[in-house]
Formats: C-alpha cells, sequence, structure tokens
C-alpha cells in the first residue's frame, strides 16, 4: 500500500490555525481529565462520609435500646451530614396516625423556632400533612421550594424559617410502617438519590431499634402478665402495690388489698379436668374485669376522689385486688360484694354449667402498717377467715384476728424452740376395764399418751394449749412422731420389766398413741410406725393408734390403707372422739378399726337421757361391729357404774386415774408389793 | 490557591482577549502557567497575573477582579451546572455558597480553604456580607455576584462599606436585591 504524507500547512497562517486547534484540543482533554478525576474525587468522598454517617447511626442504634434516646442522635447526625436547618420524627400509632414523637433537631433552636413549634406535639391523620403522605403511599415524599408555598400545611412557619425544601422518609419494619421521619432544609435538595440512599439505610437501622424496644415490650409484658388470663401477675401486683403503698399519706390510709380465692375450683379441675378450670379462670378475671370498670364507671374525670384498681392473677384460682386512693374503705366491701355477685352466674364450660364461690378477705392500709406486703398477709389472713366458714364470703381483717394470728406466730416460734430443745414429755393415763360385775372392780389394761409441753417458764402445758398451733404450723408431724417414739419406747421398757418379773404376755398393758390427721397422712407414715415397732421392740398388738374422723374425711382411701396395713403387722386401731363430727356410718363400715372411744361429751351429760341413749346406740352399734368400746372421761364412781351397767367394756377418766408422769403411771402395773419396792 | 482558579482565568482571558492573551499575560507575569484544577498553586501567582493584566489593559487590579468573577459565572456554570439548576435566583444562589459551594469544593479538593462569607441583614433591607480572607479578594467576589445576577437575570446594587485594601479589619460588602 502506497503511503501518502501527511499534508501539511504550506503557509503560517495556516500553521497557527493548526496549532491553535491542536492547543484546543488538548485544552479539552484535561478538562475532561479533570472531570473525570473529579467526579471519581466526590464519589470517594461522598461514600466515605456517608459510611462514617451509617457507622455512627449504627452505633447509636447498638447502643441504644429505646427508640426516644435514638431518634434524637439519628436526626442530628442526618441533619449535620446534609446540612438540613430540622428534623424530625412522628410514631405510628396504633390508631393509624402519624403522632410526633417530640423528638427533633435543629443547629439553629432560635431560627427554627416557629416550625419546631408547629411540628411539635402534632398528629397526622393518613394522607394529611406530609407525614400522613408518607403515611398513606408508603414510600419518600419530596417537596420543593414552589410546591411549598402552596400546598404545605405548615408553609407559614417554614417560609418564617427560611426553609425552601422538605423531605418525608418512611421507617419500616417488614410491610409495615412504623415512624416517619421529616427533613426541612434552608436550600433545594439535590441529589435525591443520594439522600434516598443514606436516609433509607439510616431508616433500618431506627426500624432495628424499635424491634428491639418491642421484643422487649413484649418480653416484659410476659414477665408481668398472666398468661392465661392476660392480667398483670404477681411481680407487676407487688410493684404497683409498693408504689401505691409509698405514695400513701402520713395517716397511711387509702389502700386496700383483696385477696380472692375461688371455692369449688379444685373440684373442677377435678372432675372435667385443668382445660376446664383453665376457661373458668379466664371467665372470672373477665368477670371481676368488667365489675372493677363498672364500678370505676361510676365516677367522673378529673374526680378528685379518683381511686385506681390492679387485678392480678397471683397464683392458680387466686386472685388479688389492690385499690389505690380510696376516698372511702366502704368501696372495697361493695367491690367485694359486686365480685360475689358477678359469679353468682354459671359458667359454661363444654356442654356443661359450673359454680364457683368467693372467700375474699380485705385489708385496709392504716397507720400501723410499716410494708404493702403486712396489709397483704392481713388480707391474706380475713381471706382464709372467709374460707374457714366453709361457704365464702368476704372478711375485713380486723385488730382481733391479727392479735389470734400474731399469737399464734409466737407459739409456733416457741414451739420450734420446745421440739429442738425437747422440752415435751408424755403423761400417761391408765385405761381400765370396768368389769363385768361391779364387785370386780377395775383392772388396768392399758395407758393413753398424752403429750405435755414442759415450758420453761409456764410450766406442764396441755395440748389443748398448743397443739392446734402445732397443726396449724405443720409442726404436728414432728411432734408427733417424737410422741409415737417416745411412747413405743416406754412401754417396751415397761414390758421388759414386767415380763422380767414373771407378767404373762396376756396381763401385759397396750399403750394407746393420738395420731394427727397430717402425721397420718403422710405418705411415709405406715413404713415409719414399722419402723418404730422394730426399733423399740414393743409388741404390735398392745399398739393402739387413735386417729379421729378428720383423717377419714379428707383422704378416705388414704385412710384406709394405711389403717389396713397397720392392722397387717398386729397394730389395733382406735377411732377417737366418736360421736362428734359427722360420725357417717360408713367409715365405720369401711375402715378397719378395733375399737371405738365414746367422747367424753357423752360421758359427761349422762344425767340426760339422750346421751344416755346415744352411748346405749354407740354400745349396740359396736357390738354388731364387733368393736371394742372405751369411754372417755369418767369423772364420777356414778358415770362408772353407769356405763358398766350398760356393758361398756373399758373407761378411763379422773375418777378412775389421772393422767400421770411415768413412773408414777407404771406403778399401777406392779403388784402392791414390787409397786412399793419401785 | 486551586488550580481551577487558574484555570477559570485563563478561560475568562482566553475567551474575551483570545489564546495567545494568555500565554502573553504569562510570559508578563513570568510564570510557566501550567495549571490543572486538581491541583494547587501559591497565592502570589494568581496576584501577579492580575497585576499583569491591570499592566496591559490599565485597569485598577480590582477592577481586574471583578470583571473575571463576572466572567467566571458562565465558565462555573458550563463546570458545575447543579450549583445553578437548584437554585431559582441569584440571591438565593449566593446565599448558598457557604453552605452548599464551599463544602461541595472541600470534596474535591481535600484541604482547600474557602472564604466565609458572613451573610446577615442590615438595619436598611439590604443584605449585609462581611468577608476577611488574607487574600483581600472581595473585588472577586462582587463580580462573582454580579455574575450570577446576569444568570439569573436578576439586579443587584453592591456597595463596599468597608474593604480591607483601604485598612479595615474587614470587608463589608451590602447587596440591595430589591431593585
Amino acid at each position: 500500500m502506497k503511503q501518502e504524507p501527511i499534508p501539511l500547512p504550506s503557509d503560517l497562517a495556516a500553521t497557527v490555525e493548526r496549532l491553535e486547534r491542536l492547543v484546543q484540543r488538548e485544552r479539552e482533554g484535561r478538562l475532561q481529565a479533570e472531570a473525570i478525576a473529579e467526579r471519581g474525587l466526590r464519589e470517594l468522598y461522598e461514600s466515605q462520609v456517608r459510611l462514617a454517617l451509617l457507622q455512627r447511626i449504627t452505633d447509636c442504634a447498638n447502643r441504644s435500646n429505646d427508640f426516644s434516646e435514638a431518634i434524637g442522635e439519628v436526626l442530628k447526625e442526618i441533619c449535620e451530614h446534609m446540612n438540613w436547618a430540622f428534623g424530625t420524627a412522628y410514631r405510628v400509632e396504633r390508631s393509624g396516625k402519624a403522632v410526633s414523637c417530640v423528638a427533633w433537631f435543629t443547629s439553629e433552636p432560635a431560627r427554627l423556632f416557629p416550625l419546631v413549634e408547629a411540628s411539635r406535639e402534632r398528629t397526622f391523620p393518613s394522607g394529611e400533612g406530609l407525614p400522613g403522605r408518607v403515611l398513606r403511599d408508603v414510600h419518600p415524599h419530596w417537596i420543593d421550594e414552589a410546591e411549598l408555598a402552596t400546598d404545605f400545611c405548615r408553609r407559614v412557619a417554614a417560609a418564617s424559617c427560611g426553609i425552601r425544601a422538605v423531605c418525608g422518609f418512611p421507617v419500616m419494619i417488614g410491610d409495615e410502617i412504623v415512624c416517619v421521619l421529616e427533613f426541612f432544609a434552608r436550600t433545594a435538595m439535590m441529589d435525591k438519590d443520594a439522600i434516598l440512599l443514606t436516609v433509607t439505610q439510616a431508616a433500618t437501622q431506627l426500624a432495628r431499634v424499635i424491634e428491639r424496644e418491642r421484643a422487649r415490650a413484649a418480653l416484659v409484658h410476659d414477665a408481668l402478665h398472666d398468661a392465661m388470663t392476660g392480667l398483670p401477675n404477681r411481680t407487676l401486683l407487688d410493684e404497683r402495690a409498693r408504689a401505691a403503698f409509698e405514695r400513701l399519706p402520713e395517716s397511711r390510709e387509702g389502700l386496700a388489698v383483696l385477696v380472692i380465692d375461688l371455692d369449688g375450683f379444685k373440684a373442677i379441675n377435678d372432675k372435667y379436668g385443668h382445660h376446664a378450670g383453665d376457661i373458668v379462670l379466664i371467665e372470672t378475671a373477665r368477670r371481676f374485669d368488667s365489675v372493677i370498670a363498672a364500678c370505676m364507671g361510676g365516677r367522673r374525670r378529673g374526680d378528685e376522689h379518683a381511686w385506681r384498681a390492679t387485678l392480678a392473677r397471683v397464683g392458680g384460682d387466686e386472685f388479688v385486688i389492690v385499690l389505690d386512693s380510696l376516698p372511702n374503705p366502704g368501696i372495697a366491701m361493695d367491690l367485694a360484694g359486686a365480685l360475689i355477685d358477678a359469679l353468682k352466674g354459671a359458667i359454661l364450660v363444654g356442654d356443661e354449667y359450673v359454680n364457683v364461690g368467693l372467700s375474699i378477705g380485705i385489708a385496709h392500709s392504716a397507720a400501723g402498717y410499716g410494708s404493702v406486703e403486712q396489709l397483704r398477709q392481713d388480707a391474706d389472713l380475713a381471706m382464709y377467715e372467709a374460707k374457714s366458714g366453709g361457704h365464702g364470703g368476704v372478711v375485713t381483717f380486723s385488730e382481733a384476728l391479727g392479735n389470734e394470728r400474731r399469737n399464734r406466730m409466737a407459739l409456733e416460734s416457741e414451739l420450734r424452740d420446745a421440739i429442738r430443745e425437747k422440752q415435751f414429755t408424755l403423761f400417761y393415763q391408765p385405761i381400765f376395764a370396768l368389769g363385768a360385775l361391779q364387785d370386780q372392780g377395775e383392772r388396768l389394761r392399758g395407758f393413753e399418751a398424752l403429750i405435755r409441753w414442759n415450758h420453761p417458764e409456764r410450766g406442764l402445758v396441755e395440748p389443748g394449749r398448743f397443739i392446734p398451733a402445732a397443726e396449724a404450723g405443720g409442726l404436728i408431724v414432728f411432734i408427733g412422731d417424737w410422741v409415737l417414739r417416745q411412747a413405743c419406747n416406754a412401754m417396751a421398757r415397761l414390758h421388759r420389766d414386767l415380763t422380767e418379773r414373771g407378767m404373762s404376755a396376756g396381763e401385759l398393758p397396750y399403750i394407746s398413741i393420738n395420731i394427727a390427721p397430717q402425721q397420718f397422712l403422710q405418705p411415709t407414715f405406715s413404713a415409719h410406725v414399722r419402723r418404730v415397732l422394730l426399733e423399740t421392740g414393743v409388741p404390735p398388738e398392745l399398739v393402739r393408734l387413735e386417729v379421729t374422723e378428720g383423717v377419714a374425711i379428707i383422704d378416705p382411701d388414704q385412710t384406709r390403707q394405711v389403717l389396713e396395713q397397720v392392722r397387717s403387722w398386729g397394730v389395733k386401731t382406735s377411732l377417737d372422739d366418736f360421736g362428734t363430727g359427722y360420725s357417717s356410718l360408713s367409715y365405720l363400715q369401711n375402715l378397719p378399726f378395733d375399737t371405738l372411744k365414746i367422747d367424753r361429751s357423752f360421758i359427761a351429760s349422762m344425767d340426760d337421757p339422750k346421751s344416755r341413749k346415744i352411748i346405749r346406740a354407740i354400745l349396740d352399734l359396736a357390738s354388731n361391729l364387733n368393736l371394742s368400746v372405751v369411754a372417755e372421761g369418767i369423772e364420777t364412781r356414778e358415770q362408772g357404774a353407769s356405763l358398766r351397767e350398760m356393758g361398756c367394756e373399758y373407761g378411763q377418766g379422773f375418777h378412775l386415774g389421772r393422767p400421770l408422769d411415768e413412773a408414777s403411771a407404771f406403778a399401777l402395773v406392779w403388784p402392791d408389793g414390787a409397786a412399793n419396792a419401785a | 490557591m486551586k488550580g481551577v482558579v487558574f484555570n477559570l482565568l485563563e478561560d475568562a482571558v482566553v475567551r474575551e482577549h483570545g489564546l495567545l492573551a494568555w500565554d502573553g499575560l504569562l510570559e508578563m507575569a513570568g510564570l510557566e502557567g501550567a495549571y490543572t484544577s486538581l491541583g494547587s498553586y501559591p497565592d502570589s501567582e494568581v496576584i501577579r497575573l492580575v497585576d499583569a493584566a491591570s499592566a496591559a489593559l490599565g485597569l485598577s487590579a480590582g477592577e481586574v477582579l471583578r470583571w473575571f468573577g463576572r466572567s467566571a459565572i458562565p465558565l462555573l456554570r458550563e463546570r458545575y451546572e447543579m450549583f445553578f439548576t437548584s437554585h431559582q435566583s441569584a440571591q438565593s444562589f449566593v446565599a448558598s455558597i457557604n453552605d452548599i459551594i464551599h463544602p461541595e469544593v472541600r470534596k474535591l479538593y481535600a484541604g482547600a480553604g474557602c472564604p466565609h462569607f458572613h451573610f446577615h441583614d442590615l438595619d436598611d433591607g439590604r443584605i449585609g456580607l462581611a468577608y476577611q480572607s488574607p487574600r483581600r479578594m472581595c473585588r472577586l467576589a462582587h463580580g462573582f455576584i454580579e455574575g450570577a445576577a446576569d444568570h439569573y437575570g436578576d439586579q443587584v446594587e453592591i456597595e463596599h462599606l468597608s474593604c480591607m485594601l483601604d485598612g479595615h479589619p474587614v470587608c463589608r460588602i451590602a447587596l440591595d436585591w430589591s431593585r
């Protein structure tokens, strides 16, 4: 290919023209190179600054569990980064409106005051105002200078602050808009893509804070509420009750605690299952709630006598209401009555209607109270008092109830000391065969072991003075076990001595030991009896365990099993205090007893023909069922004689022999000479 | 001084006086004259170029700077269109100089020392512009404002209330946009 020479200018002017074009091209090339470099520098700079901003916002979001705390910092960061005059935020509430968070940032508060005032504490319904438009459309909105003057509801305030552009952005959690951010600038907003990128990422971080806040609120709610009924639980109740107590005036009046227990709930649970029980609890909670609402509804808003109520479920079937700022104490009683009425209507469980009653204890705060816990304990006590009546109802705590409790608690504490320091001792009351013929005289057949408390200050204390407290405090189990072992030990020693002196096994006295219901119904009771028999070596057939009807009422099946078991080892069983209480004949029929003990009250009133008839009926019954009978509380010779005539085999009482200490009581067994020798 | 100022001056001179005039000016000032917008150059070089132009055109240095400022606006518009399109008026454009343009300049040229213009309301309704710079280029600012007014088709009356060139501690310019 032939090379053509490159054409060159022939004259100077043409050369200059060419050189000028050359320079011009060089200039254009340089400008383009500069523009390219500048664009790169700008983008690098902007992305660095944006990354730093987002890093700060992310740090803030990570630090904060509280939206109201984070939002102020995020608004500040964005405004400073964008050089915007004012930023504020609106939370989207359950009503679907955007409500000002009262969080805002401006670097010039004085200058922006009109706009801050026009925006704070504002609520925008969907579609209204810029926040409302963002809320409705769920996408960012921009308002430029031209639109601002005509179509912006806060335009007067905006104009007075020199605002030229506004933008609003949604903060989203999934598809839900939870917040609207709004920014005002005194210059036009130019690079909308960059703004959108930055603010959207900031919004994502804010959404994380709201999500965490919600998760925490849900946890707190769950931690403070009963999952089944949705009512406050014990923790929240305690918190509110304590706060209410702290707020009390010096007189400490104005607070009441109602402790409410459902009567008959256990039976429903047992009969229909726990699901039914749950339905009852939920319905009960609902009715309580509406009763309280109705009681409070009577008062006007702003009434200076406004009172508050917190209803809580604190246990299985136990509810508590704390009434706060009560203008008069009668409200608590009225409310209790309304609650009882509300549960008179049966509750539908599946296809069945069931009924539950209420036992309500009320305690009112007063000067003596040092804590709300004391108040709660007193309300508890009043509730138990209501429940102990058997028919539910309302009992308000009183000083008398309180004294009773204080005394019992003091006694319980002393009893604990007594158990630890072994202050108990056993007395033995002889039991005699009354003899078929008057002239035969009474023959000693056994002893009833009777506990005495050898109190360091008060001396010997009778069981009637402390056994009820021991039973209430659960101490009876320890005391009863001690009695069982002590009595068997003593009797084993006596038997050994008597046998050594040549007494035949048939003549040895038996020991009758009282067993409290709590002790008897312990799952380990029969095993414990077995162990005591083995360890002491007392002949089982010379041990009689006395129980009252109480055990059978609490748990008939368990009672029968224990009785059968101990009888299988040869131990005798005795039904104590017969004739009082329920005296159900079915117990006699179903439970394996060897002996009936006629209650002392019938013996004491033997002059009354009615009592004599009852005694005769008991004797007939026992005879037919092949049970031996012991009459208790024989105090006169006449009573003894009458009982003998009526065919009562055995008896005990002051007339025959008082309870004595071990040495004195056992001396009665010895033949005259030996007794003297002892 | 950022290289872009030299480039603008070159463009303004070339546009008005031709390509060779710039070379002449450089020769008079005794400068090499290879400037790129990405670089920074001693302030003294600008002053020497202005002085050379002043001598060549028989104008005061202030007059040269004012001419340069006014001529530079259309050139800036070519290079940085986005700074202009977002404003509806020269007043708005001028007011944005501290808040928008300077930060933007700093984005491109790390360490660029931009003058700060303090705007304030004067009692007579005019806008006050206070300016303090060791470079004492208030006349350049004057020209920029006139150029902005030209661009947006606005009228502005500019009065120098005080000037560092006259020994005042600060340059104060009054702008009247109401005409």
